[in-house]
């Protein structure tokens, strides 16, 4: 058996003024495989691991147990101390008997010391049972992906290939440019947005590291982190990049088709051989297959011979380590709010129409004109919130640009035609960014009207002037109000392939559809696939200047990614014993990450993207995956070393998971909030690993109650471990009440990583409960038996 | 000044009583805006939603405007949050009559259900056109059958619906209530 060495931290005071650590020291040296047992004042001080550097040296030891504060604070320290003295990092167990321990047991000095001893027992128990693990290194391509070329994708595209780094930028549109490429001015310092991007779109497209595949989709990706395989699908444009010229006049003209302009939201027509737009990147005309009808005139008109019909769909294929999605939204479709008539009324127009028609290189040539007689308008009002905060078209969130932008278009027009009326309806003005709340004191100075309203509804009048039924709400007055025009500010939706995109990375989304980061606030831009990041309006509505931002930060994400050239993986990762394996796919099914695959009629585990939940080990039925770090023996081991000398009733085994529920324990301690001393944690990485068959090795022990801890609903560090923890259990305990056990014994919570009051109480609840119901296996007994059981279980308690 | 002390509990009876979607009301406006019967009268949907949610108990059940609402529920289909809004003021009307505020109208309409059974009676233009079509003359209703009414006007009382519209029915000494 290994030779394990036992380290006790006083903790100056913290610990050693509530725990008797003489007397654990005692006990600790008396523990079979144990050849030394100290207390040190600061293990986490240099004195103090210089120390247990010596001893692994002095007394050959095989594994060390330090009793300290929770893991959570220096395991990884620690783990530094034994791999500088020779031993595998992870060769060390801790036991924190302090968050758990010392800080929440204040007032009763001998039963904290009684669990703190149990607590070391544990630790010892597992240390047994370790194994050394190394984390692993795998080489990693250092190209980047890039899917979207809109701001936020040209941005990551630019800083990467700055770095060096060989980029392919993936958009699916003819030009990149984005959305912002048809804006005319951009708030709050109203600069012409094709001016800001157009630069950055051609470095990318001239760019020595960078790719550009426009016309294109993403069609697969395989792989991991570090070696993703994407196939990429050019479509024909029918015009050959490197001979056209962009001059489009010589084509265009002869070209018969015209059809209404898309990026002009039908305001102008182009014709079938045309530039997207005149600033489109890379510079060459597209044929629109849809609307072509082949009749080769415009062939006749290219001098440089750069039409090509024979274009077929090409198939691209290229290697990279890292994949940025900024696929960007959709504008929502206003005729889903048939109130507004959008679509038959001629002068309601949308957002992006108006951006299109006081840009200079609009349709207009910057002219604001009604759409049914060119006529300048003299009185124009925007509609706020049109398909955002909006329960009736499915859209509940605030789509956060449309008040500024209503604002700066708003302007934009005074400025332009100072006798024209603007009124703004809103609900509520949002104008949270730097300068954004001065810009809407500037629009009202600048003669802008806001009205607080939603408008219910909008009709035409035989001259076309939209007239608009509203309440203003402030002035509690019902209203019919003729204007010139009027202007749907529309929000933003998720991108119409975005699903696609899901199901090809194995992306998650949020409840509105866009793309979920893997932490709301933590871990903005990246996602729970490790080497895949997000940024842009494919997270949600937000800003340019956010956007860019969010380029950028996800670009620097995948920099420290690619950088090094290969990637260290943490060693907790799950595998399977092929021997043992049945091919039942219980764990292809369960995995969350797509890591599971059944090959041959075994499963196959790729270790490389396991993230060591557990959740495939906890359902595997002939337990032949093996979670490292947290294996079944080592977590029975803990179960069963508590148990086999059960100090305490009623005595709780709980398991915790590491992120939300253990961190809820451990700030229960940092707060000091005291609670029962009756229970006893083991730590998991997710509750999902934990295996109903762990439960009932705890009840058939002797355990009194058993808690089963995640984080909350949703908020799982793993997707839905703590779902399948839920449900395994609420299967259990229907099991064991059956037979006729008390399932009051199980219980699960979820608790956040904040949330230590929440973890005290349950504790203190369960521990009455437990009390009522009597000790494990009394409702199989009758009364006297029970107390009996009583009897015994007090004299162990009190000796 | 309008006194707008909050009454917690009104606002508390409104949800429990149909308005449960009550408190999700941001106050656009879209509802007044939508309402056919604010463009006649002084009724403000917003407004009555508004009094709901600051539990304005005494203003909003004593208020004429409640009963101008005319239930097209053009409110609930646009409003942006997806506020039951006929609901919150069903249930404002029902707290109504029970504190006592019922319509004259509705008072006038439930007076003529328990004296004849009816809301509307058969007019002497409807007995003509039931004579010409060879129809009997009184319809095979209440009309005919007094029992039937008897029974109507025990319903009324026992529910104590009589008391509500202060027409308090004398059944007679010999009248069973059962």
């Amino acid at each position: 058996m290994p030779r394990i060495g036992v380290y006790i931290c006083h903790c100056g005071l913290n610990i050693a003024s509530v725990v008797n650590v003489e007397e654990l020291r005692e006990y600790a040296e008396e523990l079979d495989d144990v050849v030394t047992a100290k207390d040190i004042d600061y293990v986490c001080s240099d004195a103090g691991q210089d120390e247990i550097k010596l001893d692994i040296e002095r007394h050959n030891l095989e594994r060390v147990v330090i009793a300290a504060c929770s893991p959570r604070m220096h395991e990884s320290t620690l783990r530094k101390t034994l791999g500088e003295a020779g031993l595998n990092p992870y060769l060390l167990e801790v036991a924190n008997i302090r968050e758990q321990c010392s800080w929440v047991h204040i007032a009763d000095s001998a039963k904290a010391t009684q669990k703190a001893k149990d607590l070391i027992r544990m630790a010892v128990s597992k240390a047994r049972w370790l194994e050394p693990l190394y984390p692993r290194k795998i080489p990693a391509i250092k190209n980047a992906l890039i899917i979207g070329g809109g701001v936020a994708g040209i941005n990551a595209a630019l800083d990467l290939a700055d770095a060096g780094h060989e980029v392919y930028l993936v958009e699916k549109k003819f030009t990149i440019g984005g959305h912002m490429a048809l804006l005319n001015e951009i708030f709050p310092s109203n600069d012409c947005s094709i001016c800001v991007l157009a630069p950055k779109m051609v470095d990318a497209s001239t760019h020595p590291h960078i790719t550009l595949y426009t016309n294109s989709e993403v069609e697969s990706v395989e792989g991991s982190v570090g070696n993703f395989k994407v196939r990429i699908k050019k479509k024909p444009r029918y015009v050959d990049e490197d001979k056209c010229k962009g001059c489009i006049e010589d084509c265009a003209n002869l070209c018969p088709i015209e059809v209404p302009n898309e990026v002009d939201a039908g305001i102008s027509n182009r014709k079938a051989i045309y530039l997207p737009i005149p600033q489109a990147v890379p510079l060459c005309a597209c044929i629109d297959p849809e609307h072509c009808v082949g009749c080769r005139l415009c062939e006749e008109g290219c001098e440089p011979k750069a039409i090509n019909f024979d274009q077929k769909d090409e198939r691209i294929e290229v290697d990279v380590g890292a994949i940025i999605v900024a696929t960007g939204y959709k504008p929502f479709d206003a005729a889903r709010k048939p109130e507004y008539g959008y679509g038959t009324i001629p002068n309601v127009i949308t957002t992006m129409e108006l951006e299109r028609l006081l840009n200079a290189s609009g349709p207009t040539r910057g002219k604001v004109k009604r759409i049914s007689d060119g006529r300048v308008p003299g009185k124009v009002a925007f509609i706020q919130c049109v398909g955002s905060r909006d329960a009736q078209v499915g859209n509940l969130y605030c789509s956060s640009v449309c008040c500024m932008s209503a604002m700066k278009n708003a302007q934009l027009i005074r400025e332009r035609y100072p006798d024209t009326e603007v009124k703004i309806f809103y609900i509520d003005i949002r104008a949270t960014g730097s300068g954004y709340e001065e810009y809407y004191d500037k629009a009202r100075k600048e003669g802008v009207k806001f009205i607080r309203s939603s408008v219910s509804e909008v009709w035409d009048t035989r001259n076309h002037n939209p007239v608009m039924r509203y309440e203003d709400t402030l002035a509690c007055e019902s209203r019919e109000e003729e204007f010139d025009m009027v202007v749907l500010s529309i929000g933003m939706e998720p991108s119409e392939n975005i699903k696609e995109l899901e199901s090809i990375l194995n992306l998650a989304e949020n409840p509105a559809g866009f793309l979920a980061p893997a932490h709301l606030k933590t871990r903005p831009v990246d996602t729970h696939v490790d080497g895949i990041f997000i940024a842009g309006c494919a997270i949600g509505p937000k800003d340019i200047q956010t956007s860019i931002a969010q380029g950028c930060a996800a670009a620097s994400h995948a920099f420290r990614l690619l950088e090094p050239g290969e990637i260290e993986l943490e060693p907790f990762s799950a595998y399977v014993i092929d021997m043992l394996c049945t091919g039942c796919k219980l764990c292809e099914d369960i995995c969350q990450y797509d890591n599971i695959k059944l090959i041959d009629g075994v499963a196959k585990l790729d270790e490389v993207t396991c993230k060591g939940c557990g959740s495939c080990a906890a359902a595997c039925p002939t337990g032949a995956i093996v979670v490292r770090h947290f294996t079944d023996e080592q977590i029975y081991s803990q179960i069963n070393s508590v148990l086999g000398d059960k100090s305490e009733y009623p005595l709780i085994i709980a398991f915790l998971c590491n992120w939300c529920a253990y961190a809820g324990a451990d700030i229960a301690g940092s707060l000091r909030i005291q609670y029962p001393t009756n229970v006893r944690i083991i730590r998991v990485m997710c509750s999902g690993r934990v295996n109903p068959r762990f439960v009932l090795e705890a009840i058939q022990n002797g355990a009194d109650g058993v808690l089963v801890a995640g984080c909350r609903q949703g908020e799982c560090h793993y997707g839905e471990g703590n779902y399948l923890a839920r449900r395994r259990m609420k299967i259990l305990k229907e099991i064991l009440r059956d037979v006729g056990f008390d399932d009051r014994r199980i219980r699960v919570a979820g608790i956040s990583a904040s949330d230590g009051e929440k973890f005290a109480e349950i504790i203190h609840d369960f521990t009455e409960e437990l009390m009522r119901i009597g000790p494990t296996g009394a409702e199989f007994m009758g009364e006297e038996d029970a107390e009996s059981i009583l009897e015994v279980e007090n004299s162990n308690d009190s000796g | 000044m309008a006194d707008i002390t909050p009454n917690p509990d009104f606002t508390r009876e409104v949800i429990a009583n149909g308005g449960e979607t009550l408190n999700l009301c941001y106050q656009c406006g879209t509802c007044t805006g939508s309402c056919l019967s604010s463009r006649m009268t002084a009724f403000k949907t917003r407004k009555a939603v508004r009094m709901a949610q600051l539990g304005m108990k005494d203003q909003v059940l004593s208020s004429k405007d409640l009963w101008y609402c005319t239930t097209c529920y053009t409110c609930y289909e646009r409003c942006p949050r997806g506020v039951d809004i006929p609901g919150v003021l069903f249930a404002m009307r029902n707290l109504a009559v029970q504190a006592g505020h019922m319509a004259e109208g509705h008072k006038r309409t439930s007076e003529a259900i328990i004296t004849y059974g009816h809301a509307v009676r058969p007019s002497d233009k409807n007995t003509e056109l039931r004579k010409a079509l060879g129809l009997v003359e009184t319809p095979p209703t209440v009309l005919v059958h007094e029992s039937g009414l008897m029974d109507i006007k025990r319903i009324m009382c026992k529910t104590g619906f009589d008391k509500l519209i202060g027409k308090p029915i004398d059944l007679g000494a010999g009248a069973v209530l059962k």
